[in-house]
């Protein structure tokens, strides 16, 4: 059995790269996980930073405080609930519309899922910087806004990115549950696709492959995370 | 110049400040001793209201920057009358604190920014210079603490001493009529605490109002017009310096400066 499993592994993996019929159906589902991965960080990002902002805001008229249920409500239903069952009812209850891209479902499905574990990063990262560059800001002058943009954020971004890099790694790799809705190609589902019967006939060689692909894309966002890292505390040196 | 009405602060259960009134006048040096837990930091912060007194009025010069205290204005019988009052004597409370500078005792330069930086963010943003002349102002300030060469590192690299003048200096590019020094040598290495006290004494000299929170007491001795004993939440002593070390009445004071002497 065991020797059934690895029988091929080599032989098939050559096949794989010397395939362009399979090298073209991997390439276009990296280019599906980069883009629903992409799109997601980009809507989770920004609504994680917006949340968190509203949230810090010591909220005094209706309207904050109304926004300030809003965004309790929205981190508390989306990390109470699993990824899966959003990604269902972003596309067959709210968009479950003929013809809607897929794509855009599932930017959105995983874009909303990431910003509420990326606002409450920010929130921590922002609360992380010393009180004293708030009232430091206040007792110059400055309004509130402008010292939390001028001074406590830009702070914040240094201490917030490890963790951000952190939901970016998970994102990557949550994306690989989008062939459960069908209609879009990625990585995962194309290695699906290779090991049936009217290809290889075996999972082994495929799913080995879209792994190291996996493997690369998290590798090198790792590397681009400590380069901002390291730009960004430039001003820590002594 | 400042004027401290009636004011009271609690923080949760505690008092903290229990009817403080204080009236600084342009020029003074008012140095505020008192043991910890007295309320003197407090009551520094309630002048530019990075503290908000639950009851009572600040002034700046003429201008209101609490709430009005319908209890210091019996005149003024309704909600109405409180709010014409507020809207023709009121002022914004950053443009107040754009006039009162603050030096911390944690110094609490910008970490992001370089001194430079530091020293030009509030007066331009608040368009009171322009980007070049505050530039030049800034210049002129670090030559004089003698930290030009500092200006285009990051505060991570400064000692304390040299921070903390560097905050004085960010204050006063702010060209304010009054500063506010809390605390600004406790959180000093001994041997850095000389620097600071001297700048200080050359701003004293310059005539500037200064409202100083402190335990250096022949500073205090040195250079206040006027000395403060807060104990409890109370202003319990105030007289000039001479008489305040030699003759005072208070025996909380008393016990106090033989601990501290």
């Amino acid at each position: 059995m065991l020797y059934n499993l690895n029988a091929g592994l080599w032989q098939n993996c050559v096949k794989i790269f010397t395939s362009k019929e399979y090298m073209n159906m991997l390439f276009e589902g990296l280019g599906c996980t980069l883009l629903i991965s992409f799109g997601a960080a980009i809507v989770g990002v920004l609504l994680g930073t917006l949340v968190a902002i509203v949230k810090i805001i010591p909220s005094k008229g209706p309207l904050m405080k109304v926004l300030n249920v809003i965004c309790d409500v929205y981190t508390t239903v989306i990390r109470g609930t699993p990824m899966a069952l959003q990604l269902f009812i972003m596309a067959f209850v709210i968009f479950a519309i003929r013809g809607f891209p897929m794509e855009i479902v599932a930017i959105l499905a995983f874009g909303i899922n990431s910003g509420a574990y990326v606002s409450e990063s920010i929130r921590a990262g922002i609360l992380s910087v010393d009180i004293g560059q708030t009232e430091a800001g206040r007792a110059l002058g400055l309004p509130y806004s402008k010292t939390i943009f001028k001074i406590v954020i830009p702070q914040a971004i240094k201490n917030v990115i490890p963790a951000i890099g952190n939901e970016l790694i998970a994102l990557i790799k949550e994306t690989s549950i989008v062939s459960m809705v069908g209609g879009l190609y990625d990585l995962t589902l194309v290695a699906k696709i290779l090991g049936g019967g009217d290809k290889l006939a075996s999972f082994l060689a495929p799913m080995t492959v879209v792994a190291l692909f996996y493997l690369a894309i998290v590798y090198l966002l790792t590397f681009v995370i400590k380069l901002i890292e390291r730009r960004l505390r430039a001003s820590d040196k002594r | 110049m400042i004027s401290v009405r009636n004011v009271y602060k609690k923080f949760g259960d505690l008092s903290v400040l229990n009817g403080v009134s204080l009236d600084i006048l342009a020029g003074e040096k008012v140095v505020i001793i008192g043991p910890s837990g007295s309320g003197k930091s407090t009551l520094l912060r309630c002048m530019n209201l990075l503290e908000v007194p639950e009851k009572g009025e600040v002034w700046l010069d003429d201008q209101i920057l609490t709430e009005v205290d319908p209890d210091l204005h019996p005149e003024l019988q309704t909600k109405a009358d409180r709010k014409a009052f507020k809207k023709q004597y009121g002022i914004d409370i950053n443009h107040g604190r754009a006039k009162m500078g603050m030096v911390f005792q944690h110094f609490n330069l910008f970490n992001n920014l370089t001194v430079m930086g530091n020293m030009i963010l509030a007066p331009v943003e608040l368009k009171l210079k322009t980007k070049e002349q505050a530039i030049k102002d800034a210049e002129t300030l670090l030559s004089r603490i003698g930290l030009l060469d500092k200006k285009d590192v990051y505060p991570a690299t400064l000692s304390g001493g040299q921070k903390q003048r560097i905050a004085i200096a960010r204050a006063l590019n702010m060209d304010p009529k009054a500063l506010l020094f809390d605390e600004p040598t406790s959180a000093l290495d001994p041997e850095m605490v000389g620097e600071v006290l001297e700048l200080m004494k050359d701003l004293a000299n310059d005539g500037i109002t200064m409202v100083i929170v402190t335990h250096e007491m022949g500073f205090a001795k040195e250079i206040a017009n006027r000395v403060i004993f807060i104990d409890e939440g109370v202003i319990k002593e105030e007289s000039a310096p001479a008489e305040f070390f030699t003759n005072p009445k208070d025996a909380r004071l008393k016990e106090f400066l033989n601990k501290v002497l």
